[in-house]
């Protein structure tokens, strides 16, 4: 007999006549979130503070009762979970995603007196609550409903058209749209910024990774100074770690003309490249030397038996099999550099960190998440995109 | 005494058990033996309530199982299963006490009861009692796994393929072990496996199931002496269940009291099989063995034709 | 064998005070590296304060995270709240992929600026490995091992406090090690938004062009970093022996 018959509740309720308590659960927090939090805010001008708005003043009562029908409709198919009614509940989600940049035109028809030109509208509390929550409803639906990671992409790009359409369409006075056209070109120059930023490291530390790897499965003495040394790098702040290098650089910089014409110089994106490589080395050597080393010996036993060289072993064996664990560390490593590299606008990188730190010190919070929110996408993205490419990788599909 | 009566498990739309009935008398060592899947180990944990049962009523001692708090119910039935599912991060002595201690006995009486079972298994306390379950072979393992079942002197064991994951030899000796302790305690065992032999050797009545359902039940001379189906026979070993019946049958049983004639040369004790009588015939080129007593002191002859003419009579069960 | 075991503990923590109390002793050697600054030891604050308010942030947080990440992660893996297992794991695997810079950009404006911001954006991003590591750890436990546990009749509580924790102890300990040793990096980033602490050396540093402000501030984080995280390396060896002691 199998040691599923041995647990005391299977993990997943397969019958699914219990109801989802989850959703229900969700449901009822988002209810709350919507009835008692500010759903917008609207401010005269740029650093005036905003006034907030409860649902039924900012979508007006029509709009608030439609909502409130979604969340308790929600709630009622959750109660019996049969699979038509989860797909009903995936299709109830996605509506109110879909439907949330309207409530944003009607608020803003509402609210603000077309006389004020500069008046500008921003998200309460309670918008972001309810979004985040339809978004931890859609991955609870995407595990009952065995989707693969696929769909909700899928649906999350189109629910995104919905909102980019809005929001060049007719949400001119919401305070995120405002900060993008008052510097569109500045911020596709500083998404791109950010994008060659971590594309350099990654794909450097890729390369150095992989040397570095494969050095210390040859020399072991190696492995035990390298996994010193690349602990130690990462317990340094990232802020200090680009600070320290500033004075070296400038100092290369000024002293080795031959370097300062490749370049090179104190501030700027030299450093911020130098602790880039250097933080996102240890978890890809990490990952790189597990992946190749976790391969079964008695896999290896065998190719060695059935008579494969040295070579073909490590080409047709190994390698693929630790392929999937090794980009598991492209992809920790990608993520981390694209958070790393927010810290390096502190030194003139560039990027998108600037909006955040700009906006930090001018206390324009709208210009924080301009810089924050892509940041936080392109993570979610990149995580997203090689996590399916791991699985996919994976022989025999996923686990 | 535990009785099933009806009892059927369903998991889902799937029937694991499908209907049996099935009476242990108190002290009796009762197997259930089948092929992996067939719900024999699902029909084990229901009696000490791991597994609810679907349908059905299974009585203990007079009363339903369902009568019982679950957690003192269990701590009544002495549990063992193949991989010991011994606490890796409690040393032997402790894993031992558990369910004394669970009991609330006085410390000085758990340590007690532990040395003493520690000492009947085998297993010194100076040398092992600090040892942690990593530390021990597997024969060692599965004793310390008796020892926990048998700690709070429980009237019933269930054992879940005890002796699964052993190397032939240890197993052979901890069946050994087991029937010697069985002699002594006369526990209420029931034992799932699905090594044939294994429970020949070590049960009074033999429960053959297929398919969640009884396919036959009774001693095991009965059922090798007439199996109710190719399939029981086949798990009976086919051709081989000849010499599986004489490997229950002692030589004490079928001998002859000295005759007049010249004593063979080769000597075998009365109270061996008369499986390993044959087996030694074949290497001794000889139809006639001397039997011994414990002395070495001749009491009687065995023939093979004796042997082969008796082999249907029903005159030699060792067991009973 | 336990005076090699404290050795580096106690060799971070007193290089860790050596450089707190007597950063101004260093006083030549920062001149050599910024020869041209007037000033070149941090002096708006005395280093053992800021070393404190950092301590109390990354403190303040790691309980925080602990006793929430613990609880729910023993939460989801009862019977009970079984239903919640599969969207917290998920949820706890996709939150390393919040930059904390992010988080704490996200933070500031509903909470303004100051300390609050940079503990709540520590908490969530410490919340994460505690959680991942409890759930892991919980059912990496042999599900043969609970059965028997079961068996034996011990209650659920029982279990959870005599066989799951234990096992899983090492496993969770080295969850809440990465959270408290990263989030001691992170919290420099508070000097971003107006939480003093050891951050602010640096930032400062990086402002003014000041190097050595910026070394000052990077050796005493990283020698705290260091110290903690040694002082967890002992815990952990602790925790193994004894659970697998000779």
């Amino acid at each position: 007999m199998s040691l599923r018959d041995a647990l005391p509740t299977p993990r997943i309720h397969r019958d699914g006549l219990n109801p989802n308590a989850v959703l229900i659960s969700l449901s009822i927090v988002m209810l709350a979130a919507f009835w008692t939090l500010d759903m917008v805010s609207m401010a005269p001008n740029r650093i005036v503070l905003g006034t907030g708005y409860s649902a039924p003043a900012a979508f007006g009562w029509p709009g608030a009762l439609l909502a409130t029908l979604l969340f308790c409709a929600i709630s009622f198919l959750a109660w019996q979970p049969s699979q038509r009614h989860y797909q009903a509940l995936l299709a109830a989600v996605v509506m109110l995603m879909a439907l949330m940049p309207f409530g944003l035109i009607v608020s803003s028809f509402l609210l603000i007196e077309p006389e004020l030109a500069q008046a500008r509208l921003g998200l309460g509390a309670g918008y972001w609550v309810t979004l985040f929550i339809l978004l931890l409803c859609l991955v609870e639906l995407r595990l009952r409903l065995n989707l693969t990671r696929l769909w909700p992409t899928l649906l999350l790009s189109g629910i995104a058209l919905v909102w980019w359409l809005c929001a060049t369409l007719w949400l001119d006075s919401l305070a995120l749209v405002q900060e993008f056209k008052a510097r569109d070109q500045l911020f596709l120059r500083a998404v791109g910024q950010h994008m060659t930023l971590v594309g350099i490291a990654v794909s450097v530390s890729i390369v150095l990774g992989l040397a570095l790897a494969l050095l210390m499965r040859r020399y072991a003495r190696l492995q035990k100074v390298a996994f010193t040394v690349l602990n130690f790098l990462q317990t340094i702040p990232s802020i200090a770690l680009f600070g320290l290098l500033l004075a070296p650089l400038a100092w290369l910089a000024v002293n080795v003309p031959f370097l300062a014409k490749l370049g090179v110089s104190g501030i700027g994106t030299t450093p911020a490249l130098i602790a880039l490589i250097a933080y996102s080395l240890l978890p890809m050597v990490r990952n790189t030397y597990t992946a190749l080393e976790e391969v079964s010996p008695v896999t290896l036993e065998a190719a060695k038996g059935m008579g494969m060289r040295a070579s073909q072993r490590f080409w047709q064996v190994r390698l693929p099999l630790a392929l999937p664990v090794l980009l598991e560390g492209v992809r920790i490593t990608t993520v981390q550099a694209i958070g790393l590299t927010a810290v390096a606008a502190l030194i003139g990188a560039g990027g998108l960190g600037t909006f955040i730190f700009q906006g930090l010190g001018q206390a324009a919070m709208d210009m924080v998440l301009l810089g924050a929110l892509p940041i936080l996408m392109l993570a979610l993205v990149v995580d997203a995109g090689l996590g399916a490419l791991a699985e996919a990788l994976r022989p025999g599909g996923a686990r | 005494m535990i009785e099933l009566a009806h009892v059927s498990k369903r998991f889902g739309s799937e029937i694991a058990v499908n209907d049996i009935s099935l009476r242990i008398p108190k002290g009796k060592f009762c197997a259930l033996v089948g092929t992996s899947g067939c719900g024999k180990s699902t029909t084990l944990r229901m009696i000490n309530r791991l597994i609810a049962h679907s349908e059905g009523e299974i009585i203990l001692d007079g009363a339903s199982i369902e009568t019982y708090d679950p957690v003192k119910l269990r701590r009544r039935i002495g549990y063992v299963i193949q991989h010991t599912g011994l606490f890796p991060h409690w040393s032997v002595a402790r894993n031992i006490g558990l369910v004394p201690r669970l009991l609330k006995w006085p410390s000085i009486d758990v340590q007690a009861r532990v040395e003493e079972l520690m000492q009947l298994l085998g297993l010194p306390v100076e040398e092992f009692g600090h040892k942690y379950p990593h530390q021990l072979s597997g024969g060692q393992a599965q004793r310390v796994g008796v020892a926990r079942a048998l700690a709070a002197n429980p009237d019933i064991m269930l054992m879940d393929e005890p002796f699964g994951a052993l190397d032939p030899i240890t197993r052979e000796k901890l069946q050994d072990e087991l029937a010697k302790l069985q002699a002594r305690m006369h526990k209420t065992i029931v034992f799932v496996t699905h090594d044939m032999d294994e429970a020949l050797k070590l049960a009074d009545h033999l429960v053959v199931m297929r398919d969640g359902r009884i396919v036959q039940q009774g001693s095991p001379l009965a059922l090798l002496k007439h199996p109710a189906d190719p399939f029981v026979e086949s798990l009976l070993g086919g051709l081989e269940r000849g010499l599986k019946q004489a490997a229950l049958t002692r030589v004490k049983d079928h001998m002859n009291s000295l005759g007049s004639a010249l004593p063979a040369q080769s000597r075998i004790p009365a109270d061996f099989s008369l499986r390993q009588a044959l087996s030694m015939m074949l290497r001794d080129h000889s139809d006639r063995l001397t039997v011994v007593d414990q002395h070495d002191v001749p009491v009687g002859e065995l023939s093979l034709r004796k042997i082969v003419k008796e082999a249907h009579l029903d005159k030699g069960n060792s067991r009973e | 064998m336990s005076n090699s075991l404290w050795r580096w503990p106690l060799l971070w923590i007193s290089l860790l005070l050596i450089s707190v109390v007597g950063m101004s002793a260093a006083e030549p050697l920062f001149h050599w590296v910024e020869p041209d600054a007037r000033q070149v030891i941090y002096s708006r604050a005395d280093f053992y304060v800021l070393l404190g308010r950092h301590l109390f942030v990354v403190g303040i947080a790691a309980l925080v995270t602990i006793s929430i990440g613990v609880s729910a992660g023993i939460a989801v893996t009862r019977k009970r709240g079984s239903d919640f297992l599969p969207l917290v794991g998920q949820v706890a695997s996709l939150g390393q992929t919040f930059p904390p810079v992010a988080v704490l950009a996200l933070a500031v404006p509903v909470l303004g600026f100051g300390t609050l911001p940079i503990i709540v954006a520590l908490m969530l991003y410490g919340l994460l490995p505690i959680v991942r590591n409890t759930l892991t750890g919980l059912q990496e436990v042999d599900a043969e091992l609970i059965t028997a546990a079961h068996a034996m009749g011990m209650t659920p509580l029982q279990i959870l406090r005599q066989v799951e924790l234990p096992l899983a102890a090492p496993v969770i300990l080295a969850g809440i090690r990465t959270s408290v040793t990263i989030n001691i990096a992170t919290a420099a980033l508070g000097a971003t938004v107006g939480a003093s602490n050891l951050g602010d050396p640096i930032i400062s540093g990086i402002v003014n062009g000041n190097m050595a402000y910026v070394v000052q501030g990077a050796l005493t984080i990283a020698l705290l970093a260091l110290s903690v995280d040694s002082l967890f390396e002992v815990l952990q060896r602790q925790l193994r022996s004894r659970l697998s002691a000779s």
